[in-house]
């Protein structure tokens, strides 16, 4: 739905800067892969994406200027992130977590509450159920179910395929790319599993210590010898 | 057909807590009889004893407040008493001073304790952990010489006098009983705003940000709004119960409030249970009778008894005692089922 434009991003922690310089460009309803070691700062961009952690140089959503905003402020915007760690709240119902992802809105939410049980049937049964209960999966499920609540421009999704079993990693691919070709949701996808990222993604990037070091097309990237070697465990 | 049962039953082994309807229908049932049992008992008690269900009363209102910042909010507080005062003078004063009304006391002393909870929780929701324990606990240090230094309203060291409010003659109460229904109606109606206010959104946001700050506030959850808003509200059911204090007890003194008052608040809440309705009940009816039964144990350290008896409790029920009736409750009813 929206076009997300971000130019020399500097974002860190206290003194310590974890992003020097990125920019990226991902089009109206387009997913974008974001690759790269542990530590090269990819949980980073997306929170300063969600404006979670504070940053210099420019990100816009539709050519709205982004940065500066506290998350809240964001999540009024429509950026959607889902966390590393999913963020659940366990001791809260299933039904609550959801009913939380429209914090930010007040009308519409019980036809989106059925609209998610159609990405997540598994969901259904459990509404009453605390959602610290659920398992790994199903959490994820969740997580990105009260994501779609706030019915996002932009989606963040860090990490969702982590500890996951490889049969509920597609599931959720799956259902993401669902979403983004029903809802035309522009998606920024952080992920290890690169074949899974790949294949879903239209373009990637591939962050090193706080730079890119590599974009393209899924295609292209998928066919680069030192990511086939990094990151898809095998050579072209 | 028996998968059919085999799937069913791992549903409900799933499931932490039990559907809905049915532990809903359980709790108002125990609701209704608690509160058929709290209207029945003041024709049954000495007025002593009656006197004494009034204090509880008044406890789990405060406690009431309390579990909203601390056990709905995750914050702490070691100056709930401060609130506390804070009502019982607003209406000790307005009784005192211009001879209002008592009704009217009421909402005047919660207006007052929220709106100076709000100006003090703006600056100390900035703070965390140690640091807001510190911070509420200089409240409650503060009072007492303050309380003391205005002496010209609040009668200084000597405190005010007044009269309780009189049984109406159409009641039929003697005055212990009269004072013990006015505290239950405002008990029962502060546990449900309590509780709806709890049920609605802002409850959800509430619980969003105790649960995980981070994540609520990439929702649109602002933390240091709710934050704010819990210690105000808190503070709001401090004063009630302290206005109600006033009108049972007829008379205030600084030495009524001292910092043990916020002290005992706290411990009573977490041994009865943070985060449940029930929880503030049980604490409240720790406040009031575990201090004299340590006397009784030991006249000369009741404190030490006192202390002993917190960790006793907290030993045995990790959760506090709601946690340990609901386990109760639970293994009770699973009896039931098997027999
Ligand atoms: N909350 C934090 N405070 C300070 N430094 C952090 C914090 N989170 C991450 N870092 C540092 O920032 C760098 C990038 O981390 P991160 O963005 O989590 O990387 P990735 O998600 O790619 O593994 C790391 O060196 C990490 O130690
Ligand atoms: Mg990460």
């Amino acid at each position: 739905m929206s076009e997300l434009t971000v130019h020399d991003l500097h974002a860190g922690y206290g003194g310590a800067q974890v992003l020097h310089g990125v920019s990226l460009t991902v089009g109206e309803g387009e997913i974008c892969a974001i690759l790269g070691p542990n530590g090269a700062g990819k949980t980073t961009l997306l929170r300063a994406l969600s404006g979670m952690v504070k940053g210099r140089g420019s990100v816009r959503l539709d050519g709205a200027e982004l940065l500066g905003r506290p998350p809240d402020a964001l999540a009024r915007l429509g950026v959607a992130h889902v966390p590393e760690g999913r963020g659940t709240f366990t001791q809260l119902t299933v039904e609550e977590n959801l009913r939380l992802g429209a914090y930010v809105r007040r009308s519409g939410v019980e036809d989106d509450l059925e609209r998610i049980y159609t990405y997540f049937p598994a969901l259904k049964p459990r509404l009453r159920q605390a959602a610290g209960s659920l398992s790994g999966g199903e959490q994820q499920m969740l997580a990105l179910g009260r994501a779609l609540m706030l019915r996002p421009r932009l989606l963040l999704l860090d990490e969702p395929s982590l500890g996951l079993a490889p049969l509920v990693t597609r599931e959720l691919f799956h259902i993401v790319r669902a979403v983004n070709e029903q809802e035309r949701t522009t998606v920024v996808v952080v992920e290890q599993n690169a074949h899974l990222a790949l294949g879903v993604a239209q373009q990637a990037h591939v962050l090193e210590t706080g730079r890119i070091v590599l974009s393209g097309t899924a295609a292209d990237i998928r066919a680069d010898e030192q990511v086939a070697q990094s990151y898809l465990g095998y050579r072209v | 057909m028996s998968e059919s049962t085999q799937v069913s039953d791992r549903t409900t082994a799933r499931e932490q807590a039990p559907a809905r309807p049915a532990a809903t229908r359980w709790r108002w049932a125990a609701a209704a009889a608690l509160l058929a049992a709290a209207v029945y008992a003041p024709f049954q008690l000495v007025p002593f004893h009656v006197f004494q269900l009034t204090m509880v009363l008044i406890y789990a209102v405060a406690l009431l407040g309390l579990n909203l910042l601390v056990g709905h909010a995750g914050q702490i507080s070691l100056g709930h008493g401060a609130f506390f005062a804070v009502g019982a003078y607003t209406a000790a004063i307005l009784l005192d001073r211009w001879d209002a009304p008592y009704p009217l006391t009421l909402p005047a002393a919660a207006l007052v304790a929220f709106v100076l909870g709000l100006a003090f929780g703006v600056p100390a929701m900035r703070l965390r952990g140690l640091y807001l324990a510190l911070v509420t606990l200089a409240i409650a240090i503060f009072l007492v010489p303050l309380l003391k230094r205005f002496e010209e309203v609040t009668g200084g060291s000597m405190g005010l006098s007044l009269a309780k409010p009189a049984p109406p003659a159409w009641s039929g109460l003697a005055e212990d009983q009269w004072l013990y229904f006015l505290a239950l109606a405002v008990t029962v109606a502060a546990f449900l705003l309590a509780a709806s206010l709890l049920r609605s959104r802002v409850g959800r946001a509430l619980h969003a940000v105790r649960d995980d700050e981070a994540a609520a506030e990439v929702m649109g959850v602002r933390p240091a709004y709710y934050k704010t808003l819990a210690f105000a509200w808190s503070a709001m059911f401090a004063g009630i119960a302290g206005c109600l204090y006033t009108w049972v007890i007829g008379f205030v003194s600084p030495d009524s409030f001292v910092v043990n008052l916020s002290i005992t608040l706290l411990a009573g809440l977490v041994v009865g249970g943070l985060g449940s309705l029930s929880g503030p009940v049980l604490g409240a009816l720790f406040v009031m009778f575990v201090p004299s039964i340590s006397q009784d144990i030991n006249e000369a350290a009741p404190g030490v008894i006192f202390g002993l008896l917190i960790i006793a409790v907290m030993y045995v029920a990790p959760t506090g005692l709601a946690g340990l009736a609901g386990r109760a409750a639970n293994s009770i009813k699973k009896t039931l089922r098997k027999g």
